[in-house]
């Protein structure tokens, strides 16, 4: 719903003023690097995946250490205890697990003296139905959007990430939902996607796969609040700020237990 | 303690009222009105004047004077800048009722005559923080599309800033956009623009007097911090019928007025209406020509003059704007007001208004798409009552009255049909009752020192029915009850004292100094910097206190030149204190416990105006210039460190020249800089989700790049004729092409992914407009 509103923001910013841009020089501080951890446990069994990076300044190319040698363990409410090994720089794996909903898993990271921690709980799985398309006449022209299909389980509180690649890339925009205006439904959500993102529209032909995540509260809040970042000043949005991580010691990044589930889609 | 005190002394005043000993003393009342059209001159002065005496007063807002004196022979005279000052010889032997007419000064003759008649006002007056906008000046300055608007020009005004560009939004003195109290005839507007900011709810055809206190805030006004933009619509010609309107590149405006009964009755309608999308309507594709985008509104006066000491007045707005996408999305919002009111002279001293008010702002949109489809609808209603009584002796006029007001919020309803995906919800109602009493005295005590000075008694009581929770600092639910309908939940009870005084130096020169603490108690929740239509409102309760400001003041004011040059510079400091922001992440639509996602804090904000007006000459003008600083300090912010407001601006430079070329040409121009708005930046980037994000540091501890704008207009007056008369405005805005920051957007560059690159959003390049204005 708030997309929609976003959208008609964008619209009469289109019909009355063609605005425009250009790429400006800004001054900006220069802070440390700071510590990124991205922790997930999926309901697959799979070797699930601890990330340890290191965050750059702005003006670097967009490179991030990884950060080597770190102790990375994850454990859950019924005493099972997982050791990551690192296979790659900066990718910490474990033998393959499955997460199971309702548990409560722990993330345990020691590196260069200080012991980061965070939990998350792996929510039930909601089911993805269906992908579908919905074209928008905007301005005499066909714009194509995805939408997903599900059905949300009324007796529980829901929150939804969907990852959505394009051709086997990834798009640039994140997307996030609860059930607070749909408990119970059945559900047909626009994953609204623009050329100002990627700079590609979505075409006849396009290959799409879209992931569908069930997340705990805590990572709903997380990736809410990156969705609400994009621009600055009096005709931008929300005072950006880091969104509120799991982890503790101000490491940027998350730990999110989560269900998963992948569908495909050829764009007519 | 100290505020008994006061009120104990205030009384005192009231008893040892000098004048109440004095014999001989005679009054003379009236009303002053412009003669061609009979509407009432408010702020008129009237002055008499012999060997021995000599005291003025102004006019109040309904154009009623009163001056006591003792008895003798005067010269009295009456001006009003742009009208011939009247002049009369009187013999004071007994009470007195003079009603005059001021006849309008043409063009010409208002160069020589406005600054004189008006002579030193701006330097005597106790108050401070006033800017007064003159609404010939309104003509005249450049503005977006040639859309003449006073919420713009306003902008111009020391310690005004803009909400952005080409936006009616405002802040003063540090304030935030919702601690400004807009009214229009006393009835609160609460979203003041249309189009999403470009355009303002004000036809300034409609309108007679706009006043905008940013300090030294009378007594009568309350409930917000920062400001009251007092907005008053004209009455209507009382004397013959008349049409005048314009024509423009969006919108096009019309007003009828004329007498019902001659002398006694008359009424004005007044209303504008944009076209955007009637041009939509002629493209031949279907999927343009069904979008809709459009507002109008329409102001309307009646006023009937019962007698010399009664009038009625009924006045009223309605506004809509209008968005729609065919098949997607609908979106409407708007204000509508009415007041009645009613004025009473008991006497030539004690003046009286009652009035009834009502106001409401609303918004609904409607989501269309078939699978979720669904219809939000929001608003926020008032009910007020207010009585008003002036008194006026020779050295006092004394002001008092009582206002209770009604206010009923719904947040948010939502209504859906068929196979949707988004369930009906509504979000219950809030009631509140806010009270106030006041009493104030303006008083000469001599003819250097003027004091105006007063304390406002403000309650506010969020009323039940509803559900009533309790949240800790975590925003968890630590108590949640029942309440009853009609019962108070929460009160708060404040007295507001307020004190101007003026010294004056000389005839020329004066210092002044103010003091005066303000409440609110309905807070805008936005995301946004300026208002949206989608703006939540919400009220003081039980978790969510009043926001307090106390504000001092100093200023000198100095005239030079026979009122040629009005310089004033003022200093200003602002303690704010229960600020409401949220946090990070919170869901504010259609959200019962969105009051479990506020926090709050505390802010201080502080300044410098400088003011330099010419009121005379064939070049009129002014340059105004402020320095200042406006921060918030929040707990769960930037680490609980004060931080700039997002409308801190450093600098803020106007200029406004009108050039009088000839009696058919008048070129003008203004210029505008000021130091970019307080953003935050990335201080690093990182990756996440497969996604580069940035991360930040200090908030809004970067600066956008400054603004810098020069607006440009010639307007050509055709031929009059007895009947008719037109002109021709021609504007560029943005003369210069200057493309000014409107928001800064971090992304990876798209010529080398790998990089990151900021990108400037501008809005407006230059813009030309034409308007053709008509009267007969």
């Amino acid at each position: 719903m708030k997309r929609l509103i976003y959208l008609s923001i964008l619209f009469v910013g289109f019909l009355v003023w063609s605005s425009c841009e250009k790429v400006i020089d800004v001054k900006l501080d220069t802070a440390p690097n700071q510590m990124v951890i991205e922790g997930n446990i999926t309901d697959q069994n799979e070797a699930q995946l601890i990330k340890i990076s290191q965050s750059v300044p702005y003006t670097d190319q967009n490179v991030f250490p990884a950060v080597k040698g770190a102790k990375v363990t994850v454990t859950d409410d019924v005493g099972h205890l997982w050791t990551f090994e690192e296979r790659e720089p900066g990718s910490y794996t474990s033998v393959p697990f499955k997460g199971i909903s309702g548990r409560t898993y722990s993330l345990k990271v020691d590196v260069s003296n200080t012991q980061y921690t965070g939990i998350s709980i792996m929510p039930k799985r909601v089911h993805l139905d269906s992908l579908s398309l919905k074209v928008f006449t905007f301005g005499g022209k066909d714009v194509k959007q995805l939408q997903v299909h599900y059905n949300d389980p009324a007796a529980e509180v829901n929150q939804y990430r969907w990852v959505m690649k394009i051709n086997n890339v990834q798009t640039k925009r994140v997307f996030v939902g609860n059930d607070r205006f749909t408990n119970g439904n059945n559900v047909a959500e626009l994953l609204y996607y623009s050329k100002d993102d990627d700079n590609k529209e979505l075409l006849s032909g396009d290959e799409v796969q879209v992931e569908m995540q069930c997340i705990d509260k805590a990572i709903y809040n997380y990736w809410f609040t990156l969705s609400e970042q994009t621009k600055n000043g009096p005709g931008g949005g929300v005072t950006p700020g880091n969104p509120p991580s799991n982890i503790n010691h101000n490491a940027l990044g998350y730990f999110s237990a989560h269900t998963t589930e992948k569908v495909s889609y050829k764009v007519k | 303690m100290k505020q008994t005190n006061f009120l104990i002394l205030f009384f005192l005043t009231f008893l040892f009222i000098p004048e109440l000993f004095a014999q001989q003393k005679y009054t003379l009342s009236g009303t002053i009105r412009d003669a061609a059209t009979g509407e009432t001159l408010i702020g008129a002065t009237v002055k008499l004047q012999n060997a021995d005496h000599t005291f003025g007063k102004a006019a109040n807002d309904y154009g009623f004077y009163s001056l006591s004196g003792e008895g003798g022979e005067y010269t009295m005279t009456v001006s009003y800048a742009g009208y011939l000052t009247y002049r009369k010889q009187i013999s004071l032997v007994g009470d007195l009722k003079i009603n005059v007419g001021l006849d309008p000064a043409n063009s010409l003759q208002e160069v020589v005559i406005s600054a004189k008649d008006r002579r030193n006002d701006n330097v005597k007056s106790a108050q401070m923080g006033l800017e007064k906008l003159n609404m010939r000046d309104l003509d005249n300055v450049p503005v977006l599309f040639g859309e003449k608007d006073v919420l713009k020009t306003i902008q111009l005004m020391p310690g005004v800033k803009s909400g952005g560009e080409g936006n009616t939004g405002f802040f003063v003195r540090g304030g935030a956009a919702d601690q400004n109290l807009i009214l229009l005839d006393e009835a609160t507007v609460y979203n003041s623009s249309h189009l999403l900011g470009f355009f303002s709810t004000f036809n300034s055809d409609a309108i007679k007097d706009v006043s905008l206190y940013k300090g030294g805030m009378p007594a009568q006004f309350g409930g917000r911090l920062s400001s009251v933009l007092d907005v008053k619509m004209q009455d209507g010609n009382s004397k013959e019928f008349g049409v005048e309107g314009g024509i423009g590149l969006i919108a096009s405006r019309i007003k009828v007025e004329g007498p019902i009964i001659k002398d006694k009755a008359s009424f004005m309608v007044s209303a504008r209406r944009t076209y955007i999308d009637l041009l939509l309507k002629a493209s031949s594709d279907s999927s343009i020509n069904s979008n809709t985008l459009n507002f109008y509104d329409i102001n309307a006066k009646v006023n009937y003059r019962f007698d010399d000491k009664n009038t009625l007045f009924l006045s009223g707005y309605f506004g809509q704007d209008n968005i729609g996408i065919k098949d997607l999305f609908a979106n409407d919002w708007g204000n509508t007001t009415a007041t009645v009111r009613l004025n009473h002279v008991f006497n030539s001293k004690l003046f009286s208004n009652t009035s009834f008010i009502f106001n409401k702002y609303h918004y609904a949109i409607e989501l269309l798409d078939k699978d979720n489809n669904a219809r939000v609808t929001s608003l926020i209603r008032d009910f007020n009552l207010k009585e008003d009584l002036q008194y006026f002796t020779n050295q006092h006029v004394f002001r008092f009255g009582a206002q209770a007001t009604h206010h009923r919020i719904a947040p948010s309803d939502i209504t859906t049909t068929g196979n949707s995906s988004i369930n009906p919800l509504s979000v219950e109602n809030r009631y509140g009752l806010e009270m106030a009493g006041y009493v104030s005295d303006e008083w000469k005590l001599n003819n250097k020192l003027e004091l105006l000075y007063g304390v406002r008694i403000s309650s506010f009581s969020l009323l039940g029915p509803g559900t009533i929770r309790t949240y800790d600092a975590g925003g968890d639910i630590v108590d949640s009850y029942d309440a009853k309908r009609g019962s108070f939940v929460k009160t708060y009870v404040y007295a507001e004292p307020r004190f101007s005084a003026s010294y004056s130096l000389n005839e020329e020169n004066s210092v002044k100094a103010s003091y005066n603490r303000n409440t609110q108690n309905i807070h805008i929740l936005t995301n946004a910097n300026t208002s949206s239509p989608t703006d939540q409102y919400v009220m003081s309760s039980n978790n969510i206190k009043p926001e307090i400001s106390d504000q001092v003041a100093m200023g000198y004011f100095k005239n030079a030149k026979d009122n040629t040059y009005e310089f004033s510079a003022e200093i200003y400091y602002k303690w704010l204190q229960n600020q409401i922001d949220y946090k990070n992440g919170a869901e504010l639509i259609a959200n019962a416990e969105v009051e479990s996602e506020l926090l709050y804090g505390k802010g201080r904000a502080y300044g410098l105006e400088l003011y330099l007006k010419k009121t005379k000459g064939k070049l009129t003008g002014w340059v105004s210039y402020t320095l200042a600083k406006t921060e918030r300090q929040f707990d769960g912010l930037n680490g609980g460190n004060y931080f700039p407001a997002k409308q801190d601006r450093t600098h803020d430079l106007s200029l406004v020249g009108i050039y009088n070329f000839s009696s058919r040409w008048t070129f003008s121009a203004n210029y505008v800089y000021s130091t970019g708005n307080a953003v935050t930046y990335p201080a690093g980037k990182y990756s996440t989700g497969g996604l580069t994000t940035y991360y930040y540091t200090e908030r809004n501890a970067n600066r956008m790049p400054y603004t810098s704008r020069l607006d440009i207009s010639a307007t050509l007056k055709a031929r009059e004729t007895k009947k008719y008369q037109s002109s021709w405005s021609f504007g560029l805005y943005n003369a210069l092409n200057r493309k000014n920051p409107y928001a800064i957007t971090f992304r990876d560059s798209k010529q080398d992914p790998t990089r990151t690159e900021a990108v400037q959003t501008s809005l407006f390049g230059i813009i030309p407009s034409v308007t053709y204005n008509f009267k007969f």
